[in-house]
């Protein structure tokens, strides 16, 4: 079964028939064109999916999209305002908090969340937020490094 | 682009609708759907109806009076974690919360959810062509359980780790039904059968949770041993409510999960109180838990490691909330 | 890429004027698609009216296939393909000697979720419920998913050719083996046990094939490492002309070397598209692409060392064994690894190996971080330290006594000509506080320390040529951009940005004038790949010598402009200048006086690796050989548990000799990432399979990649040793530092436990066990004594 959901996906108000077993990542990724948030993993295993719901971060790939009516989406692709890095995404970047980058938007919305409600967190607040994320590629040493430097709390 | 299996999304406006279109036996109950539609992605269930419970007026509210808290069954994990109140006064209950999947998760995910967490198990988690290679199991779709083929029951264990605390907390639950709605001790909603773990019937579904005041002195903790350090499901996971004096045990409740088929309130506290908290008290509780637990092989840690683990849990909390170093 | 302009400041340039690239950490030239969510990976790439191509996989792990029926899936309104093992009759495979794999079973299956029969549809429901339809009668054959029970007399092989399921069986023998033993004051024997692991990169599989019947021509998108590999393999199995093909590789989300040859999915995107007439895209699930496998297997191995009081070691001897799974893929490499890296680390006189590569019923093995030397490391590591125990040894002089003198050739023919070891293992003695805090901790607490070491490339790819070993090209243009052209696979390692330096600091140029396109064969020189770490070496002296070649050009054009000749113009970057004077013309006069000339301009440059760093003469001496080697020590502080059995990793500090850093901010996260992967073997990884072939541990559940919060700090030392063959003296930096942490970790859990351990993963179930059995054994000793 097919209904119309309206949501605000990045800012903009968007209108779409969605079948009831969608999932949003598939929403976002195959209708919305939105394929900056990841799959990685067979169901709500690895954190790439991770986007912003109502500015809490959450999994894309256990979330029904016809569940998202009226609420707001936020993917990776919304932080870069007027196509300038936000200071999480200089920092992921100028810090090497990114090496294959697969994870990389998910673990960024999950440390966007994190500083929108603590924006100087602890180290462990940190390795809280982001521990639904998996990285393959770092050990993460560069990634807490990244969010530190985001938060201004650079060591 | 996964597929599921087409079902159909409802989202009742009263607690009534909802046990109606529950009664249903295809439907089945959504909240935070971070458990359940990772299982429909597995292929684990077939439902023809989902139906929403979040959106019902009244489920989302944490109730605190002199007497308790009531906790309302779409009230998310990560709020429970954060309540400045909870951490305060159920200090076990937000270590709980906390200690649940990731972030990710925990926005999402209900304390109803959670309490009704479906069982897992080595042979069930996983994809349908995984299970069917195998011939299926005792819990879905096949006739043998392959943890124990020799027996009859499913072993597939519970993993929830808000129900030990709250069962160590003298919860009760108040379900509602096509009937009206009914309460009980929380432990009655579970029972020891891996395939059929909630003692639900249809058209039920929990809404709330009453934890009762603790008593003046009581002190809590919940711990979990999991492999990594987050995502994963408790191997054992232990809550302690302990209030003692003078280096005697007044009162002790232990509860676990990860263990058995189902949340288990460990017998024979009771026995204890009185007792000088010694290592002969920890001997005596390390020994209660190991027979309690009954692990199987439904993990890939081995079933007597999530045993031993258990009672290590058990016995360090109580040392750590009776402040013996 | 004002980054670079900015650290000119306090660059160690040579020359006033220049930029200096190299050397300096330099943030991923990729990186802002990558922080953006713009990079565009196999699976996003646009593809609206794609196909969707789905696999029907073995439901059993060793049988024969009866028969095969896609009569219904065909007739399945919105199936557009369907194709069997009957569609390729090309067998593809590494090494020529060991081609039997086919991208779908012929015949046989021999692992479980091995590709059957595959469909291509208008959409993912149509796509799976074909499948459905699709008839496949097995009659079963015994399952094995251990090498002994492959081994067993009476056990049925799974390939015909090879009646005992061995497919490798390697001996040899360096120097005087038994003359070591005998002169050897102290030998031991022990025998070690490790779990199979797998790359778990984080992006699951995925294929686009794009065939345009019209002109008979196929473009393949993949998660690949090795476009080349694809490329040929897609024109054998296709039974193509390879100039009918284009191989593209988009961001790639990780290898490990998951994706260093070409993958059955890839093969069966192609023959899709093309049985469709069309576009496929071919997804694969977390569990199918831990199904694919092709990473480090279960191995076996017996070791004996003789070792003199000072910590020479005068001989070793080996015997391993490994489950390579059902197909050939990279075992003959892997298994030669095991043996050829036992040297090079540490003067070695006598080394005696015998290896076994076993075939299996579970899913084929191959290389992955680290190929073939990291089991071997833990084992030969370990053996060091306790053996150093027993003689009244640090475990830091045992490996001083066995330091090479560069230049040095290893009794297998390797040949070293850089060696950092020494200043990477006085570093983390010093950092780590070893000396004040070794065998003082407090109770629950250890540290340990290993080293370990890995190749630049290998110095003889397998697929032999005779073409140099790498190609760059730099392409000038009028508007003075210059873009870099090359087929190494950038998959997050950073090689597109690590090339770029380099061929500008050949310029003195900034990366702002610098674009890299990479690993499209329609646009890009061949290149055997991302593997073996030989990008930074071998591409990156290519793309040195592409540099040089493009600077020449320029000079000449800035001589002729002056009037004066070449040997008196100086390259300042954006200027070209008389020595010793101040005429002078700008970067862009210099670019438009060389195209007035030629036109554009595109150079070339190329390395091979000189005979003399290419191995022996010995059958199996293919494999080892490399233009340079890697170094590294490390010091791992655990603390253990006593009642739970969990450890937990405190610290970490690593220096690794990569020769030069061309970019310190990626060699240091190469380095914290290969440290970190090793800990994942260490504490909790590993893969495993029922009896009846089914893997238990297919998803990131129960295959254990460690999270944020139990991950360590990891503290990095780079050290350059300049390797005289290395651009500006570099050598890889992303192998070596991975096998060290898994003997250093179970030192350290050894003196907080007093326990050694010989199997890994050492996961907190198997601490509790050996704990529980330390005390048992103590108790029974204290009643033996009481009584």
């Amino acid at each position: 079964m097919k209904r119309i959901v309206s949501l605000t996906v990045n800012g903009r108000r968007r209108e779409d028939a969605v079948a009831d077993d969608l999932l949003l990542i598939d929403y976002l990724r195959e209708l919305a064109g939105l394929t900056g948030t990841k799959r990685g993993c067979d169901g709500g295993e690895c954190g790439a999916c991770t986007m912003l719901l109502d500015g809490e971060p959450a999994l894309a790939c256990l979330t029904l999209a016809a569940r998202c009516e009226g609420r707001q989406i936020e993917t990776i692709e919304s932080l870069a305002a007027n196509g300038r890095l936000n200071r999480l995404q200089q920092a992921f970047h100028e810090k090497l908090g990114t090496q294959c980058g697969y994870c990389t938007p998910g673990m960024i919305m999950a440390a966007e969340g994190l500083l929108r409600r603590e924006p100087h967190p602890s180290e462990a607040e940190i390795r809280e937020a982001l521990s639904g994320n998996l990285c393959r590629c770092t050990g993460y040493v560069k990634i807490i490094e990244s969010v530190q430097a985001a938060s201004g709390d650079a060591s | 682009m996964q597929v599921l299996n087409g079902f159909v999304l409802r989202r009742p406006a009263s607690i009534a609708e909802a046990a109606a279109l529950l009664a249903d036996p295809g439907a089945r109950a959504l909240a935070g759907g971070t458990d359940l539609l990772a299982n429909l992605r597995h292929g684990l269930d077939r439902p023809a109806t989902l139906v929403d419970l979040t959106g019902l007026a009244g489920l989302d509210k944490l109730d605190w009076a002199d007497t308790g808290v009531a906790i309302g069954a779409i009230v998310t994990v990560a709020r429970l974690a954060r309540d400045p109140r909870v951490i305060a006064e159920l200090p076990a209950l937000a270590q709980a919360a906390r200690s649940i999947a990731g972030p990710g998760h925990r926005s999402a995910a209900t304390v109803g959810g959670n309490l009704c967490l479906d069982t897992r198990c080595v042979y069930y988690n996983q994809s349908e062509a995984w299970r069917r290679s195998n011939g299926y199991c005792l819990k879905r779709e096949g006739d043998v359980c392959h943890v124990a083929p020799q027996g009859t029951r499913c072993h597939a264990a519970y993993s929830g780790d808000l129900a030990p605390v709250l069962l160590a907390l003298d919860a009760q639950a108040e379900i509602a039904s096509p009937a009206g709605g009914r309460r009980s001790p929380l432990g009655e909603l579970y029972r020891d059968d891996g395939a059929q773990h909630l003692t639900l019937g249809r058209g039920e579904f929990v809404i709330a949770v009453h934890v009762p005041a603790p008593a003046p002195g009581v002190r809590m903790a919940y711990r979990k041993s999991r492999p990594r350090g987050a995502i994963d499901f408790p191997l054992a996971g232990v809550a302690v409510a302990l209030a003692a004096s003078d280096g005697r045990i007044e009162s002790l409740r232990v509860a676990l999960s990860g263990t058995n088929t189902h949340p288990r309130l460990l017998e024979g506290t009771g026995e204890l109180a009185g007792q000088a908290i010694d290592n002969a008290l920890f001997a005596r509780l390390g020994k209660l838990v190991q027979k309690q637990v009954s692990p199987m092989r439904t993990t890939v840690t081995p079933a007597n490691y999530r045993r031993q683990v258990a009672s290590a849990l058990a016995q360090r909390l109580v040392k750590e909330l009776a402040g013996v170093s | 890429m004002n980054e670079v302009q900015g650290a000119t400041k306090e660059s160690r340039a040579a020359v006033a004027g220049r930029v200096r690239t190299v050397g300096q950490p330099q943030p991923l030239i990729d990186g802002v698609e990558k922080v953006t969510g713009r990079a565009l990976y196999t699976a996003d790439l646009p593809a609206a009216q794609a196909l969707t191509g789905v696999v029907l996989r073995s439901p059993v792990a060793h049988g024969e296939i009866v028969r095969i029926d896609t009569a219904r899936a065909r007739a399945l309104p919105g199936v557009r393909a369907v194709i069997t093992g009957a569609d390729c009759d090309v067998a593809y495979g590494i090494l020529p000697i060991a081609h039997n794999e086919f991208p779908l079973a012929r015949g046989k299956v021999r692992y479980w979720g091995e590709a059957v029969a595959a469909v291509a549809a208008d959409d993912a429901r149509i796509a799976s419920e074909a499948l459905e339809l699709i008839e496949v009668e097995y009659r079963s054959l015994p399952v094995y998913i251990t090498a002994a029970a492959a081994r067993a007399a009476g056990a049925v092989p799974l390939h015909a050719d090879k009646p005992d399921n061995i497919e490798r069986e390697v001996s040899h023998a360096f120097g005087d083996v038994d003359g070591g033993f005998a002169s050897a004051d102290l030998v031991r024997e022990q025998s070690f046990h490790y779990a199979e692991v797998a790359h778990a990169q984080m992006e699951p599989d995925c294929a686009l094939a794009e065939f345009d019947p019209e002109r008979g021509r196929l473009t393949l998108h993949s998660v690949t490492q090795v476009p080349f590999y694809v490329h040929l393999t897609l024109a054998q199995c296709l039974k193509m002309d390879p100039a009918a093909i284009r191989v593209v590789k988009p961001f790639v989300g990780g290898g490990f070397g998951h994706r260093t040859e070409t993958l059955p999915f890839e093969i069966i995107a192609a023959l899709l598209a093309r049985a469709a007439g069309g576009t496929v895209k071919v997804e694969l699930s977390r569990e199918q692409t831990f199904t694919v496998h092709r990473a480090r297997p279960e191995t076996d191995i017996r070791l004996r060392i003789g070792m003199k009081r000072s910590g020479e070691i005068t001989a070793t001897d080996a015997e391993v064994v490994q489950r390579g799974g059902a197909y050939a893929g990279y075992g003959i490499v892997t298994i030669l690894y095991a043996g050829a890296l036992i040297n090079a680390l540490y003067r070695t006189s006598a080394v005696r190996y015998r290896g076994y590569r076993v075939y299996a019923n579970t899913p084929p093995c191959g290389p992955m971080r680290g190929h073939g030397s990291v089991d071997m490391r833990h084992a030969f590591e370990t053996m060091l330290d306790s053996m150093a125990g027993e003689l009244g040894l640090d475990p830091f002089a045992v490996r001083r006594a066995n330091l090479i003198t560069p230049p040095y050739r290893t009794i297998n023919d390797l040949q070293v000509n850089s060696y950092g070891l020494p200043e990477c293992l006085d570093w983390v003695e010093q950092a780590s506080g070893w000396k004040q805090r070794k065998g003082k901790l407090s109770p629950g607490r250890g540290l340990g320390m290993a080293c370990s070491h890995y190749v630049s490339g290998a110095a003889k790819p397998v697929h032999w040529t005779g073409e140099p070993h790498a190609t760059v090209n730099l392409r000038l243009d009028f508007d003075g951009s210059i873009t870099l052209l090359t087929g190494a696979a950038d998959i997050g390692q950073g090689s597109s940005t690590l090339l770029a330096q380099v061929a500008a600091e050949a310029l003195g140029i900034g990366l702002q004038r610098f674009r890299v396109i990479a690993a499209d064969s329609a646009l890009t020189p061949k290149d055997n790949g991302s593997y073996s770490s030989r990008v930074s070496f071998m591409v990156g002296n290519a793309a040195l010598a592409a540099g040089k070649e493009l600077r020449k050009h320029l000079v000449d054009a800035a001589a002729r402009r002056l009037e004066t000749s070449a040997e008196d113009i100086e390259c300042l970057g954006e200027t070209y200048r008389v020595v010793g004077s101040d005429r002078a013309i700008s970067y862009r006069e210099a670019v438009r006086a060389a195209l007035a000339e030629t036109g554009p301009i595109t150079v070339k440059g190329t390395y091979s690796v000189p005979e003399e760093l290419q191995g022996g003469k010995f059958r199996g001496a293919g494999v080892g050989p490399s233009p340079g080697f890697s170094y590294a020590a490390q010091v791992v502080e655990v603390s253990v548990d006593q009642e739970t059995g969990e450890v937990n990793v405190e610290n970490v500090w690593v220096a690794h000799d990569c020769g030069f850093a061309i970019n310190p901010l990626s060699v240091e996260g190469q380095v914290q990432g290969a440290v970190w992967m090793g800990m994942g073997q260490a504490t909790g990884e590993e893969t495993q399979f029922h009896d009846n072939g089914l893997p238990v541990r297919a998803n990131f559940l129960d295959y254990r990649v460690p999270t944020i919060v139990e991950s360590p700090p990891i503290h990095v030392k780079i050290v350059e040793s300049r390797d005289p063959n290395g651009p500006f003296g570099a050598k890889e930096a992303s192998e070596a530092s991975l096998a060290g942490f898994l003997p250093a970790f179970t030192s350290a859990v050894a003196e907080a436990t007093g326990i050694r351990v010989s199997t890994l993963p050492l996961t907190s179930d198997r601490v509790l066990d050996a704990i529980h059995a330390r005390r048992r054994s103590e108790r029974l000793k204290r009643a033996r004594a009481g009584s």
